[in-house]
């Protein structure tokens, strides 16, 4: 398991490399920082003046290796357009987006998985078939035609859930948080939605041929055979054994949501991660592009080792020696 | 009974949830959706309109702008411009910064020279390199001259803000950056940055406290989101009508559109190198008389805008009422092009933004069709601002092009040096000019008012230039937008919107 994990994270390193390169090359091709820092009304000689001033005159491969000794050492630099480092500028609405995402996964995992064994177990009752058909809904209809459909009947017409923000937030430490208040709870409850929709109909969907299948072995059978009650036989000999790829599609769901939850944050104007990403690639502001691309890809590695090693307990004959 | 046990707990989950409906908010107080979020509150971080809007309540310049667009008093009582190179301030007394520091002339001189420094203040490095010198005669009376002439550099006092030289000094860029201490009608009581900036009155303002006391201003920049936010109550007035949404609100017996002209003119810059088809009159002048304005704004901007006629608006030094638009004439505009040897047409590439202006992509689909119309073969190039407005700068990519253009100073000077004055000479003008559009002649007429001290002399020979850009169709002009707020009828909100779309709450009432 150690050489596992040991390897695992070589491998994020390099990965990391590369992605920071990529991303720094490209961010760099598609839009000029001088611009931002300049801004409008300045000549070409400001302009030029500013180049020289941020380092910007160097070659690319030069400001890459200077960036990536000064991130080695927790430095990511400062932002063109707000001046302030750019890793706190990220860290500071990480928790908005931890909140909104953990509460959509919870309830795709949750619903997704329960309706889906339901599902499966009387696969041609009407009510189940209703079920499956909203399922193909959920994962056509795009996000932000949820969100703001949600808004137009939840806000607009009923008027009784906000359609934007985080509502009142409680501080504890540094972490920001909207699950102490009313209102946080109230504003939580579009966007949540809005993000869980497509999970949940994918989660469910896989559950359901899951069971479908484990439900005609042999020895869910014998387990029948044997007297066993329906939860032992549901819960803990066919359910269990399903969950390999619905713990996998969480995991994929969870990390690719911290990172890109875009979407459903510009819609509410959630002030999260995602919305930040945005705003800055229309800025080009380049240092907080490369430093969010970084964390999320960190995210997304760990999240993925994470879900490795869970594998091991789901299955017991899954080893990493 | 299982039925009667789900109805009720919907009933009950609606119940509860509606219980989670805001409370009524008071006359002291005023919740605000905004289209942009400010940057930065550091009044020297950012030269962006929206976070010029914040700073102007935290903050004061020397002067200040009122609604009309003309320009007051403010931390300067007034000033004199002896020769062409010197200003000469008078501060007003007894004035304190929101930690107690008086307010003097040395603060005056901190905050000009901070402007020439590019890691703090790079966007108004144009502002920090024109200060020769700044000179404090005595504590309330300071000396500021320029590097050369710039008989409109009094019309940037406005939004440079005046900054506190001891806290400035004493706190990291940083702190400086979330932290804004100013002379302003109002305090920072919170930051979230992307949820809200909430503020108090300042009740020892110098100009006397503001009306209303609690302010709390929501950048909601998805337009539908703001729509939705206005409608249900959540906030009490939004800046930004969206276009599309413009009809729904004005139907909505609880809400009022409040509008005014704006102040950017939308255009087509249009090159005229020699050689090329559309350096011939002629054709620039067919191009022009193709374009179908009324309809852009019927159709496109929804009626939500206004001809232009020149690259000015009326509020600026400049701008003149004698100019008219050439007349839509698609017939005439095809004889100019058989007359000057294009009765087939010619390839024209349309480049543009598509996410800054509004309807700006749509615009450019239109404007393609009507040339099309005269057998000019118009192919479009729309990209996003990042990429769009960078090549405009590094220049000779494109010949056509749409832009917008704002006038801070609103002085016909800056228009003109930043949008037709030939590139590439030593004084570095030209540079939003990327058709690398020149003309020696008005070039020439333009050298001579940098001279002129004579407030009137100067206004004349501006507004001839404008005049003259205009018969030469430097650009071919489209419209202004306006400028759209809604706010919510029970609120009883008193509000004149500004030229510079700021929001200053000192200005703002309730009944």
């Amino acid at each position: 398991m150690a050489t596992y994990i040991t390897r695992r994270l070589i491998q994020g390193v390099i990965v990391l490399l590369c992605v920071s390169f990529i991303c720094f090359v490209i961010f760099r091709y598609t839009g000029d920082p001088v611009v931002t820092l300049a801004g409008v009304y300045s000549t070409i000689q400001d302009r030029e003046e500013i180049r020289r001033a941020y380092g910007l005159d160097r070659p690319v491969i030069v400001q890459y290796v200077s960036f990536i000794a000064r991130a080695a050492k927790g430095d990511f630099g400062n932002s063109y357009v707000t001046r302030v480092p750019a890793f706190g500028l990220i860290m500071e609405r990480f928790p908005a987006t931890v909140e909104l995402v953990v509460t959509a996964v919870i309830l795709a995992l949750v619903l997704g998985t329960g309706l889906g064994v339901l599902v499966s177990l009387k696969p041609y009752a009407a009510t189940n078939r209703l079920i499956m058909a909203a399922s193909l809904g959920g994962i056509s209809i795009p996000t932000f035609l949820i969100g703001i459909l949600l808004i137009m009947i939840f806000s607009v017409y009923l008027g009784i859930l906000p359609p934007f923000g985080r509502g009142e937030t409680v501080t504890i430490g540094f972490w920001r948080t909207g699950f102490l208040t009313r209102s946080g709870i109230a504003h939580l409850i579009l966007p949540a939605l809005t993000l869980t929709g497509y999970q949940l109909a994918v989660l469910l969907r896989l559950t359901r041929a899951g069971m479908r299948e484990v439900l005609t072995e042999e020895y869910i059978k014998t387990a029948w055979a044997k007297g066993l009650s329906p939860q032992r036989v549901i819960f803990k000999h066919a359910l269990k054994n399903v969950l390999i790829p619905v713990v996998t599609m969480s995991g994929l769901m969870l990390g690719e949501l911290l990172a890109f939850a875009v979407v459903t944050e510009t819609i509410f104007q959630w002030p999260g991660m995602g919305n930040l990403l945005l705003k800055s690639i229309y800025e080009s502001d380049q240092p907080v592009i490369v430093t969010y691309i970084m964390l999320a890809s960190v995210i997304i590695l760990s999240i993925n080792i994470l879900v490795d090693i869970t594998y091991a307990f789901l299955n017991p004959r899954i080893r990493y020696d | 009974m299982k039925k009667m046990l789900s109805t009720i707990f919907v009933g009950i989950l609606i119940a509860v949830l509606i219980g989670f409906g805001e409370d009524a908010k008071g006359a002291s107080s005023i919740v605000v959706g905004v289209d942009s979020a400010p940057i930065t509150m550091d009044p020297g971080g950012s030269n962006a309109d929206p976070n010029f809007s914040v700073m102007a309540n935290f903050f004061d310049g020397l002067l200040q702008r009122r609604e009309d667009g003309k320009l007051y008093p403010a931390l300067a009582e007034r000033y004199e411009h002896p020769d062409l190179l010197t200003w000469k301030f008078y501060l007003k007394k007894g004035i304190k910064f929101h930690n107690g520091n008086p307010f003097t002339a040395a603060d005056v001189k901190f905050t000009f020279e901070r402007l020439k420094d590019p890691k703090c203040c790079s966007e108004f490095m144009d502002i920090g390199n024109q200060i020769a010198s700044a000179d404090i005669i005595d504590d309330y009376t300071i000396v500021i001259k320029t590097v050369t002439p710039d008989p409109s550099f009094d019309q940037n006092l406005d939004y440079l803000f005046m900054m506190d030289k001891e806290s400035t000094e004493a706190r990291n860029q940083g702190k400086v950056g979330i932290e804004p201490i100013g002379t302003g009608a109002y305090k920072l009581v919170e930051w979230v940055k992307g949820s809200y900036v909430k503020m108090t009155a300042n009740e020892d303002y110098w100009g006397g406290a503001p009306p209303i006391r609690d302010v709390d201003m929501r950048p909601v920049t998805e337009s539908s989101t703001r729509f939705a936010a206005l409608v249900s109550g959540e906030v009490e007035m939004i800046s930004g009508v969206p276009v599309e949404l413009y009809d729904k609100l004005v139907n909505n017996p609880k809400i009022e559109v409040v509008s005014r002209p704006g102040r950017r003119p939308i255009f087509l810059a249009l090159g005229n190198k020699p050689g090329a088809p559309w350096a011939d009159m002629r054709v620039r002048k067919a191009m022009y008389m193709a374009i179908n304005e009324e309809e852009i704004i019927a159709k496109v901007m929804r009626g939500q805008a206004s001809p232009a006629t020149q690259l000015a608006d009326s509020a600026m030094v400049g701008y003149t009422e004698d100019i008219k638009r050439l007349p839509y004439d698609p017939v005439q505009a095809k004889k100019l092009l058989e007359e000057a040897g294009y009765a087939d047409g010619f390839e024209i590439t349309l480049a543009g933004p598509n996410d800054r202006y509004v309807q700006d992509e749509k615009i450019c689909e239109a404007v393609a069709k009507y040339l099309a119309k005269i057998g000019i073969d118009c192919k479009l190039d729309v990209k996003p601002k990042a990429v769009f407005f960078p090549e405009i700068i590094a220049g000779d990519k494109y010949d056509f092009y749409l832009l917008g253009w704002l006038s801070n100073t609103y002085d016909y000077r800056q228009n003109y040096t930043f949008l037709f004055y030939t590139r590439g000479q030593e004084k570095g003008y030209g540079s939003w000019n990327g058709t690398s559009y020149s003309d020696p002649e008005l070039d020439k007429l333009f050298d001579a008012t940098d001279g002129m001290v004579d407030k009137k002399e100067r206004r004349a020979a501006l507004e001839d230039l404008s005049r003259k850009v205009m018969e030469k169709i430097g650009v071919i002009p489209l419209h202004l937008g306006l400028n759209t707020y809604a706010v919510q009828k029970a609120a009883e909100i008193n509000f004149t919107p500004r030229p510079d779309r700021w929001l200053i709450f000192k200005d703002i009432s309730k009944k």
